[in-house]
C-alpha cells in the first residue's frame, strides 16, 4: 500500500467498486465520453483521496475498465459473462458505445466472412422479408405477419404483429417506427414499436382517376425527410410517391405510368442515393421469352428521369438476349451492379459516366469458379464497396483488386470469390441479402430463420489434440 | 438506489475493520472474501433476510458468513440489478435455491427466473420436457403464479417446483383426476367426474385436508365437473350421481373452505335439456365481478350448449349465451383484452364477442371463415382455448395458434359506438414442432407456458429464450 503522505500524480483516482479497489487515471475514466457517470466521477476535486464508493459488481468493472484503457474486450470477458450483462452493465456506467465498438464485428470483408449465428424467430420462422439499420446495427424482420426487431447484440428486443398476414416490404423509417407494405392488402403502413400501435396508413388516391384503387405498395426506401413508395393497382397503373416522413402523410408524385408494358411496370425495388440525391428504381418482369425490365433514376425534386435503361432493347447487340435478372445501386453513390440472366455475368455501370450503354461486363478467370451458371434467380447487393451476389444456394463476393479509384473499371478490375462453402449453399436457394452493422443477412427459400455472416480477426483454431 | 455513495475519511480506504454506524456503505466478509455494498441495496432483499438483519445489526466488527464468497456474490448482484449474472452459470440451479434459501431471499431468485412479467407470448419457444413416470398420461393440470406446476397423471398429481428442478409425486383415492386448481404453492382442489366429492388435497404433507359434498335432492354422488376461483372464492360445479340435477357451489377459499352460496341448482323434469347440462368450465372475470360458467351436451341433433355469468353476491344470471349453431367447443374470457373467444365445435374457427356491452345478443364474430359454422364435421372438436395476459392460445389438434389484438392507433368506431377490434393469429412453434399429437391442456405460470399432449407421458414447457437460465 503506497503512503497517503507522498505525492499522488493529480491525474489519478480510485475506485471502491462492490469492495474491490481500483486505481486509475483521469483521462482512462474519460474515455467514457462527456455523460457518463464514469467522467463523472473525474470530476471530483483532485486532493481528495478517499476512493470513491459504488455499489456494483467488481468483476465486471474490471472487464469494462480493461475496455476504458485498451478499447478492447478481454477475452475472457466474453467467455464469462453474456453480452447482455456486459451491454446492462455499461447502460450503467453510460459507456455503452465504448462497448458498443467493442463487440461490434470488424469491418465486413466478404474475401473472409464466415457464418456466425442464425437468428431463428420463435413462431413463424420463415422470414418474408428484413430490413438492417447501418447506424445502430439492429435487424427487423417481418415473419408471418409480425415484425420482430433484433438489436446490435442480435438479442430478440420485441415483436409487434401487424394486422397484415404477409409482410412484403419492410422499411425502417424513423428510430422507432417501420413502414410496412404486402402484395394483396393496399397502402403503406405504419407500426409504432415502442407502443406496439399501429399509427398511420399511407393509401394512394386520386379523386380525378377512378382506376386508382386499392394500390398495393411494391417497394420501399427513405431519405432523411422522405419516404418513396412505389404503388401498383389492379389495373397496373403505378406510381412512385413522397411521403414526409414528420407526417406519415403523403407529399407528392414524382411520376405516374401506365403499367401496360414492361417498360412501364411498376419499380420493384426503389433506393435513395444520398449523395447524388436521386431515386433509383428497378423493375423485372420474367416470362416465356425471359427476363425484361428497366433502370431509372429519377430526381425527387424536378420529378424528372435522369437516366434510364431497358432490357432488351438497349445497349450493344451481342448482350440482346441477356437482360439482367437483378440490379443494385452502391449507397456510396458510385456504381450500378446488374447480375444477368442468360449468362450469369456481373454487369457494372459508373455513375459518375452514365452514358447509352455504359456496362462493363466483369469477368474473372478463377478456375475453382468454372460452374458460373445461369444467373436467372440472382440476387444481388452491394455493401462496403463490395458486391454479393447469390445465384441458387451459392453466396460469391465481388471486390475490386487493383484499389487506385482513379483508374477506370476494366473487364478484369474485379476478382470474383465464393463466401460460402459447397454445404452452405445446399441449404436452400438465396432470396434476399442485405448488409448492415458489418454484418450479412441472408434469407433463403422457405427455410426458417435469417443468417449472419461476418468477419473476425480470431483464427478459430481448431484444437485435433 | 443512488448510483454511488461517498465514503467518509477512513483512516485506510476499506481496509477498517470497524464499522462506521453512519457510513450508508457495510462491509461484509463471506468465506474469507471482503464485500462492500450499500444498506439500500441489502434492504432490497426483504425485511426476513439475512442481509436486512446484517444491515440494522449494530456491530461494531464487520460481520463474517461462514459461506461460498462465490455463492454469495451471485446473490449480491442479483440484488444489484435484478437480474441473475452469468457466474451463476458455474452453479446448478439446485444450489443456488438452498443457498438462497439459507439467506432467505429465495422470492428474489424466482422473481429474476420466474416473473410471470418476464412471460413473452411472442417469444415462446417449446424448451423443455418434464417427464412422468408410470404409463398414464396426463389428464390435468395445475399452474401457480410463480410457474410451479401440479400434473394428474392417472390417480397420482406429480408436482413440480417453480424452477422445474424438483417434484414428488402423492397418490390420490382417485382413478382420474379431471379438475385440478392450485389454491396456494402445495394446495389443490381435486374433482373428479365419476367420483364423489371435491378433496382438497395438501401435496406437502400428503394428506386430504378436507371433502367437500354438495347435498342433492337424490341422496346420490355428487361428482366434480369443474373446479374455478376468484381471490376471494372457490366455485365448484357439481353433477348429482344420477345426472338428473346440478348446481355450482361457491365456497371460502381463505378460511375453512365453508360454503357460501349455491347458485343455479337446476333439477331436471321432463324433456328440458338445457338445465340437465352442469358446468364444465368455470372462470372468473375480475373487471366485471362475474363468473363464467360454460357446459355443453352433444346428442342426435348436435352439440348445444350454454354460456352463463352469475354474480356472485346476489347468485343470479346476469347474462346467458344459449349456443345452438355451431356451439363452443371450448370458451374462454380475456380480462385484458375485455372480450370472450370460443372455437366452434363444427368450423373449427375462433370467434369472439366484445365484453364492453355485456348483456346484450348473441354476437360472435367469426375470426375466420364464418360459413363454415353450418358444416356437420365437427372440426373443432376437442380444440382447447385458454387466455393470458394480452393474447389467446387455441390448440386445433396439435398445432397452437397465437390470437393477439392489433392495437390501430386511428381506430374507426362500429355500429355500436365501440372502436373495432383486430386479432389475428400467429401458428406458434418451429416447422419441426407441427404435427405432433393433440394437445389435451394449456397452462400458465411463471414466464411459462405448459402443454400437455393426448397419450404422452410428459408435459411440454414453453418459455422465451432471452434471459433463461
Amino acid at each position: 500500500m503506497e503512503d497517503r503522505n507522498s505525492g499522488v500524480a493529480p491525474d489519478r483516482i480510485k475506485l471502491n467498486v462492490g469492495g474491490k479497489l481500483f486505481e486509475t487515471t483521469l483521462s482512462t475514466l474519460r474515455t467514457g465520453g462527456p455523460d457518463s457517470l464514469l467522467a463523472a466521477l473525474s470530476n471530483r476535486p483532485a486532493n481528495d483521496t478517499v476512493p470513491v464508493f459504488i455499489d456494483r459488481d467488481p468483476e465486471i468493472f474490471s472487464a469494462l475498465l480493461y475496455l476504458l484503457r485498451s478499447s478492447h474486450l478481454p477475452s475472457a470477458a466474453l467467455r464469462r459473462f453474456t453480452k447482455q450483462e456486459l451491454a446492462d452493465e455499461a447502460s450503467y456506467y453510460g459507456i455503452e458505445t465504448q462497448l458498443k465498438s467493442a463487440l461490434l464485428p470488424v469491418p465486413l470483408t466478404g474475401i473472409d466472412a464466415s457464418i456466425v449465428s442464425t437468428i431463428k424467430p420463435a413462431s413463424d420462422g420463415v422470414v418474408s422479408t428484413f430490413t438492417t439499420c447501418d447506424a445502430d446495427g439492429s435487424v427487423w424482420i417481418a415473419h408471418g405477419g409480425q415484425i420482430s426487431v433484433y438489436d446490435w447484440n442480435l438479442t430478440h428486443s420485441g415483436t409487434v404483429r401487424t394486422h397484415l398476414d404477409y409482410i412484403t416490404g419492410i422499411c425502417r423509417v424513423r428510430p422507432d417506427i417501420a413502414a410496412v407494405a404486402s402484395d394483396v392488402v393496399p397502402g403503406l403502413h405504419f407500426y409504432n414499436f415502442s407502443n406496439s400501435r399501429h399509427v398511420g396508413s399511407a393509401q394512394w388516391t386520386d379523386p380525378d382517376d377512378p382506376r386508382i384503387y386499392k394500390a398495393r405498395v411494391a417497394a420501399i426506401a427513405d431519405s432523411a425527410e422522405s419516404i418513396y413508395a412505389s404503388y401498383d393497382c389492379h389495373h397496373r397503373e403505378n406510381s412512385v410517391l413522397v411521403i414526409d416522413k414528420s407526417t406519415l402523410k403523403i407529399s407528392s408524385e414524382i411520376f405516374r405510368q401506365p403499367g401496360s408494358s414492361s417498360k412501364s411496370v411498376v419499380p420493384t425495388k426503389l433506393k435513395y442515393v444520398e449523395n447524388l440525391g436521386v431515386v433509383f428504381g428497378s423493375a423485372v418482369s420474367s416470362g416465356a421469352f425471359g427476363y425484361s425490365g428497366y433502370i431509372r433514376l429519377w430526381d425527387p425534386r424536378s420529378k424528372t428521369v435522369v437516366w434510364e435503361t431497358n432490357e432488351p432493347g438497349s445497349g450493344r447487340s451481342s448482350r440482346f438476349g441477356d437482360p439482367f435478372a437483378d440490379v443494385d445501386v452502391e449507397l456510396e453513390g458510385s456504381s450500378i451492379f446488374k447480375v444477368c440472366s442468360k449468362s450469369g455475368d456481373l454487369g457494372m455501370a459508373d455513375l459518375r459516366n452514365l452514358s447509352e450503354d455504359p456496362w462493363v461486363y466483369l469477368n474473372d478467370n478463377n478456375p475453382s469458379l468454372r460452374n458460373m451458371g445461369g444467373g436467372g434467380d440472382g440476387v444481388v447487393h452491394c455493401y462496403r464497396k463490395q458486391v454479393f451476389v447469390g445465384r441458387e444456394g451459392g453466396l460469391e463476393v465481388w471486390r475490386r483488386a487493383d484499389e487506385s479509384e482513379e483508374s477506370t473499371v476494366n473487364e478484369g478490375s474485379y476478382r470474383r470469390n465464393y463466401v460460402d462453402k459447397e454445404e452452405d449453399s445446399k441449404r436452400g436457394v438465396i432470396k434476399r441479402i442485405e448488409g448492415g452493422g458489418d454484418r450479412l443477412f441472408v434469407t433463403r427459400e422457405n427455410v426458417e430463420g435469417i443468417e449472419v455472416w461476418q468477419s473476425s480477426n480470431l483464427s478459430g483454431a481448431i484444437s485435433v489434440l | 438506489m443512488p448510483p454511488f455513495a461517498d465514503s467518509r475519511p477512513h483512516a485506510n480506504g476499506f481496509q477498517q475493520t470497524k464499522q462506521d454506524s453512519t457510513s450508508n456503505i457495510v462491509t461484509i466478509d463471506v468465506g474469507g472474501q471482503l464485500f462492500q455494498t450499500t444498506k439500500q441495496t441489502l434492504s432490497l432483499a426483504g425485511s426476513k433476510s439475512l442481509f436486512s438483519r446484517i444491515c440494522n445489526s449494530d456491530q461494531i466488527y464487520v460481520p463474517f458468513i461462514d459461506r461460498d464468497p462465490e455463492l454469495f456474490s451471485v446473490f449480491l448482484s442479483l440484488l444489484r440489478t435484478g437480474n441473475l449474472s452469468s457466474k451463476a452459470k458455474a452453479f446448478d440451479l439446485q444450489d443456488l435455491i438452498s443457498e438462497a434459501q439459507f439467506y432467505g431471499v429465495e422470492n428474489l431468485l424466482v422473481n429474476s427466473q420466474s416473473n410471470p412479467s418476464q412471460f413473452e407470448a411472442f417469444n415462446l419457444e417449446k424448451s423443455s420436457i418434464l417427464p412422468l413416470n408410470g404409463r398414464d398420461s396426463p389428464s390435468a393440470i395445475a399452474t401457480t403464479p410463480y410457474g410451479s406446476v401440479h400434473v394428474a397423471h392417472g390417480s397420482k398429481i406429480t408436482s413440480f417446483d417453480w424452477s422445474l428442478q424438483k417434484k414428488y409425486t402423492n397418490l390420490t383415492q382417485f382413478t382420474a383426476i379431471d379438475s385440478l386448481l392450485a389454491i396456494s404453492t402445495n394446495i389443490v382442489a381435486a374433482g373428479a367426474t365419476d367420483f364423489s366429492g371435491l378433496q382438497i388435497l395438501d401435496l406437502g404433507k400428503g394428506v386430504v385436508r378436507e371433502t367437500l359434498n354438495w347435498e342433492n335432492v337424490t341422496r346420490s354422488s355428487s361428482t366434480v365437473q369443474a373446479i374455478g376461483s376468484s381471490p376471494e372464492y372457490m366455485f365448484t360445479s357439481f353433477e348429482s350421481g344420477r345426472r338428473n340435477s346440478n348446481s355450482i357451489m361457491v365456497y371460502d377459499i381463505q378460511g375453512s373452505f365453508r360454503p357460501v352460496l349455491e347458485m343455479g341448482r337446476y333439477e331436471i323434469y321432463g324433456a328440458d335439456l338445457d338445465s340437465a347440462i352442469p358446468a364444465t368450465k368455470l372462470s372468473w372475470v375480475p373487471s366485471h365481478n362475474l363468473l363464467m360458467a360454460s357446459g355443453s351436451h352433444s346428442g342426435p341433433t348436435g352439440v348445444s350448449g350454454n354460456i352463463k355469468f352469475w354474480d356472485v353476491r346476489s347468485g343470479n344470471v346476469v347474462w346467458e349465451i344459449k349456443e345452438k349453431v355451431d356451439c363452443f367447443s371450448d370458451v374462454t374470457v380475456s380480462d385484458d383484452l375485455s372480450a370472450m373467444f370460443k372455437v366452434g365445435v363444427n368450423s373449427g374457427e375462433v370467434f369472439f364477442t366484445d365484453l364492453r356491452n355485456i348483456g346484450g345478443e348473441n354476437s360472435w364474430i367469426c375470426l375466420g371463415d364464418g360459413r363454415k359454422a353450418m358444416n356437420g364435421k365437427k372440426e373443432g372438436f376437442g380444440c382447447k382455448i385458454e387466455s393470458h395476459g394480452n393474447q389467446v392460445f387455441c390448440s386445433k389438434g396439435g398445432d397452437l395458434e397465437l390470437w393477439s389484438e392489433v392495437l390501430i392507433g386511428s381506430s374507426r368506431e362500429g355500429e355500436d359506438g365501440l372502436e373495432e377490434k383486430v386479432y389475428r393469429k400467429n401458428l406458434m412453434g418451429r416447422a419441426k414442432d407441427t404435427g405432433e399429437r393433440r394437445i389435451t391442456n394449456l397452462g400458465f405460470g411463471g414466464n411459462k407456458m405448459f402443454v400437455t399432449r393426448k397419450d404422452q407421458q410428459s408435459v411440454e414447457v414453453w418459455q422465451s429464450s432471452v434471459r433463461g437460465f
